[in-house]
């Protein structure tokens, strides 16, 4: 597969984005440039409150920018829309609503008839390994399964591009491995665009195509890294992950881009 | 749960139940021993329990002014449902459409902070202008003291409604139109309903105040009653009804209240 000949899925030009806080505002987003071809899976990482996940809000229409434009398609984005699924660090589901309606949600706004709505979350829930949960309320479910919920929602309402802030932040350990092999795998399967935002490097490296990485207040691109295309650690995605993360390919990648995260840390003085 | 726990989750239930019982049996016995047994006050002043539930038992079937004691015990009641009813039907709908449209808001903010504060008692006078001295004016009253608090809560509800919630709709391709049904109304249901709860409790105080003011019938207007025939046991007897009425409407409100909000963690 030639990579270089994907269309560019999203693109953001000299992007810039204030953010107001206490009547002061702040560079929160410093000219960024950056294109993510269909398909590929691109990974932020940055030390935090670098301004990821508000460059990522612009994607979803969620912010706009102060300077630059961000596009999807070639197409200026001036709002939220069902083609750019988020996947919240919070979760966000409709405390309300059980888990069956939680990812039917959007799906009614697409048109889609009840008998096939229903299909295609009996599809989802099986996916996220949550059967016998349908009619569960998001308070009665661990955190995991929310995790998980909300991944489907967004999963089933079929988006072309999938926003990912921080996903797993808010799990443990165990559970952050698991998801991030359920993740690969569905990424395999349901190959979309995605645009991942986390801190742990690990994640990053392991889930990538490329993985960007942001410098501190404001934040500007520092640095590319092209793991996939590079061929840098092949077939990962096929892999368990406590086996990719002790690959000697994988320790060398994470002890660079550590050794970049750590700089921007130690530069600007943040700690 | 296992047999031992139900076991003793069911004594200590006992228990509480005997403790409550016993402090309700304490206190008649005091208030007998006040005023029968050591005669600390006239009959004339604070009749003994007794007399009271004589009276209570009485009247039920027997007239008191214009009404048997179950006749005023009615009409207080359609007053509160009937002023409740009003009041909600236009409480809730004003406070979603104030909370969502920032327009309306700025237009009728103004006028209901400078109404907001009057007390609902002081619209009596007007009240029994526009409305004369039936169900109109004690229905007015009420639904004055049932809007506001459930008003303003609605209105909170709507206006603090988690943005995470609204983005997270927006973002799976839900209209504003769709979002304010589908997310923004049931996210405020627990405020308007806390809502409910505070307004029905002032629309009680609401219907004793225009009972006594203007009535003949009620039980505002027996405790009344009782105060100008000099006979304290009708006023007391007013008084306990009014405190069950209000214990009622509140164990109804809660009950409704668990019910539609299942999906909140206690």
């Amino acid at each position: 597969m030639n990579e270089e000949q994907r269309p560019d899925k999203l693109s953001a030009r000299n992007v810039s984005v204030m953010y107001e806080k206490d009547d002061t505002s702040f560079l929160a987003v410093d000219d960024v440039s950056m294109t993510i071809q269909e398909g590929e899976f691109v990974v932020i990482v940055g030390p935090s409150g670098c301004g990821k996940t508000t460059f990522m809000n612009t994607f979803a229409g969620l912010v706009r920018p102060a300077k630059g434009k961000v596009y999807m398609d070639g197409e200026e984005i001036t709002g939220p829309s069902a083609e750019r699924g988020v996947v919240f660090q919070q979760f966000a589901l409709f405390p309300w609503k059980t888990v069956s309606e939680n990812i039917e949600f959007g799906l009614k706004y697409r048109g889609i008839p009840k008998e096939q709505r229903d299909e295609i979350v009996k599809k989802y829930v099986q996916l996220i390994k949550l059967e016998g949960f349908e009619k569960s309320y998001p308070h009665e479910l661990s955190g995991g399964m929310k995790q998980r919920v909300a991944i489907a929602r967004v999963y089933a309402n079929r988006p072309q591009v999938l926003l990912m802030d921080e996903p797993f932040g808010a799990l443990d350990a165990q559970t952050r491995t698991i998801m991030q092999e359920d993740l690969s795998g569905m990424f395999l399967t349901e190959k979309r665009t995605v645009l991942f935002i986390t801190h742990s490097v690990d994640e990053a490296i392991y889930l990538g195509d490329r993985v960007v990485i942001m410098t501190a207040r404001p934040g500007k691109i520092k640095k590319i890294i092209p793991i996939t295309r590079e061929n840098l650690i092949p077939d990962r995605r096929q892999m368990r992950y406590d086996d990719v993360v002790n690959l000697k390919e994988f320790l060398e990648l994470k002890a660079d881009i550590w050794g970049l995260i750590k700089a921007e840390i130690l530069e600007k003085h943040i700690l | 749960m296992s047999r031992s726990a139900e076991n003793f989750w069911d004594k200590v239930y006992r228990e509480k139940t005997v403790l409550s019982l016993s402090s309700v049996l304490g206190f008649l016995a005091l208030w007998h021993l006040a005023t029968d047994i050591l005669g600390l006050m006239p009959a004339i002043v604070l009749p003994s329990p007794e007399k009271v539930f004589f009276t209570i038992y009485e009247k039920i079937l027997a007239p008191v002014g214009e009404e048997k004691l179950f006749g005023h015990i009615g009409v207080s009641l359609v007053r509160i449902l009937v002023g409740v009813g009003i009041a909600l039907g236009l409480a809730i709908p004003l406070g979603i459409l104030m909370g969502w449209y920032e327009d309306l808001d700025s237009m009728a903010s103004p006028i209901i902070e400078v109404l907001r504060p009057i007390p609902p008692i002081a619209w009596i006078p007007l009240a029994i202008l526009w409305f004369g001295i039936g169900l109109g004016s004690k229905v007015f009253i009420i639904a004055i003291g049932v809007f506001f608090p459930t008003l303003i809560n609605t209105y909170i509800g709507v206006k603090f409604v988690d943005p995470l919630l609204i983005k997270a709709a927006q973002t799976l391709g839900a209209k504003d139109k769709d979002i304010l049904w589908e997310v923004v109304v049931p996210a405020s249901v627990p405020l308007i309903v806390a809502g409910v709860r505070i307004g029905v409790g002032l629309g009680m105080m609401c219907l004793v105040a225009a009972e006594l003011v203007a009535a003949s019938t009620g039980l505002g207007y027996l405790i009344m009653l009782g105060g100008d025939d000099l006979k304290p046991e009708l006023s007391i007897t007013g008084m306990i009804l009014i405190g069950i009425l209000g214990l009622l409407a509140d164990r109804v409100i809660l009950r409704f209240e668990r019910r539609v909000i299942y999906w909140k963690k206690e």
